[in-house]
């Protein structure tokens, strides 16, 4: 289980202020535009970063003070595997053994032919997504309780993207009690993995909530400007002047699907909740 | 189990997967007893959050479908079938019920109800 509470980090005119929870056996996922603060969050968690002000727990052991067998228990897939280009992977093999006493190498050789990766390439030859599905298996391979995965799935192709979600869902599904925490940018990563969503802007968390939740609760309002002016505006949260008249943002579908039968209503999506909280008005 | 999600639907992925289970259940091809999949793999096959199998399964445990023993899974739990059914059929009654209002509401007389269903029936 991981805590943060009350974490603060200043970056020149940049401030990260959050609290968030990632409990035992949940997927999280952190969205939020580039510059977000979603990768510093995950080295305050790591303690790659010491935070200003507030707190970060990983099973109650404050993230700075982490030892290295507390380390090696955490599955972390950062956006550079930090492995030297001149290597091949059975070099990796050699230094994961080293580090991790519970990496199971016939498991990572087993997923490495599978994801058509060389045992004899060097590292420098690898394609993007080579390297993106080295760092995942890097980090699910040494049985790890909690994954830690800044941007798993960034620069990737749809099939690669799919590849590395499937791995990790496997993983889930070989590992009951796991928990993972992974930052995205694209929606639908985090729509078909995650259990829970934060939506963080500019240092900030400005949404928390089951994934499944805005999946069903959250719509998007097409209206002209006449319906506009009689719309219940209650339970909007969010709202953008367009050409046709507003787009309106809600998290009650069911209350305008009820009262409000003509007017266009369609399913929010984890994009029009980053576009309609971030830039609405 | 074979299950199919439409993720543009508007009826949430939950209940999506609650109704196909109960037709399962219902028609018999999950049998009194049987195991279903854990959520974590059924979420793995159909590519959604485990939280969203889980409230499926807890709602269908609610309604008494299936029963939850900690540990070990989710069994279909012995429903009473001709009861299952009866509940269902009240809930196509509930719709008629509701498109009979709607009609009274809009002045339909009772032989224009009765032509439009016939109309649909023969399609």
């Amino acid at each position: 289980m991981v805590i943060i509470d009350n974490l603060a980090k200043n970056y020149g005119g940049f401030r990260l202020n959050v609290s968030m929870e990632i409990p035992n056996g949940t997927v999280t996922g952190i969205i939020g535009k580039n510059g977000a603060g979603k990768t510093t969050i995950i080295k305050a968690i790591l303690g790659l970063i010491r935070p200003d002000e507030g707190h970060v727990t990983i099973n109650g052991i404050e993230s700075t003070a982490l030892s290295g067998a507390d380390k090696a228990g955490i599955g972390v897939a950062l956006s550079d595997s930090g492995f030297s280009r001149y290597l091949d992977l059975k070099d990796v093999i050699c230094i994961l053994k080293k580090m991790y006493p519970t990496f199971d190498e016939d498991f990572f050789r087993k997923s490495c032919a599978a994801q058509g990766l060389a045992l004899d390439k060097k590292l420098k030859d690898y394609s993007t997504g080579m390297h993106a599905k080295l760092r995942v298996l890097t980090a699910i391979s040494h049985k790890a309780d909690l994954l830690i995965m800044d941007e798993p799935t960034a620069g990737l192709d749809v099939e690669a993207r799919n590849e590395i979600l499937d791995m990790l869902r496997q993983y889930l599904s070989d590992n009951e009690n796991c928990s993972i925490l992974l930052t995205s940018h694209i929606s639908s990563d985090i729509e078909s993995l995650c259990d829970d969503i934060y939506l963080i802007n500019d240092g900030k968390i400005i949404l928390h909530e089951d994934t499944d939740t805005v999946l069903s609760n959250y719509a998007i309002l097409k209206v002209n400007d006449d319906d506009y002016e009689k719309l219940d505006k209650s339970y909007i949260l969010s709202t953008k002047k367009e050409n046709f008249g507003y787009v309106c943002f809600t998290n009650e579908k069911q209350f305008y699907v009820d009262n409000y039968p003509d007017i266009i209503i369609e399913n929010g999506k984890i994009d029009d909740l980053i576009l309609m909280m971030t830039g609405g008005k | 189990m074979r299950i199919i999600l439409n993720n543009s639907s508007m009826v949430p992925i939950y209940e999506q997967l609650m109704d196909q289970i109960k037709n399962e259940i219902i028609s018999g091809s999950l049998a009194e007893n049987e195991i279903l999949p854990s959520v974590r793999s059924l979420s793995a096959e159909l590519r959604i959050s485990a939280l969203t199998v889980k409230k499926a399964y807890d709602k269908l445990e609610e309604e008494g479908f299936v029963v939850t023993v900690h540990g070990k899974g989710t069994y279909v739990a012995a429903t009473d079938k001709q009861l299952a059914l009866e509940a269902r059929k009240k809930t196509v009654e509930d719709d008629f019920a509701a498109a009979v209002q709607k009609a009274g509401s809009i002045g339909l007389t009772k032989d224009e109800i009765m032509e439009i269903v016939r109309i649909l029936l023969e399609e």
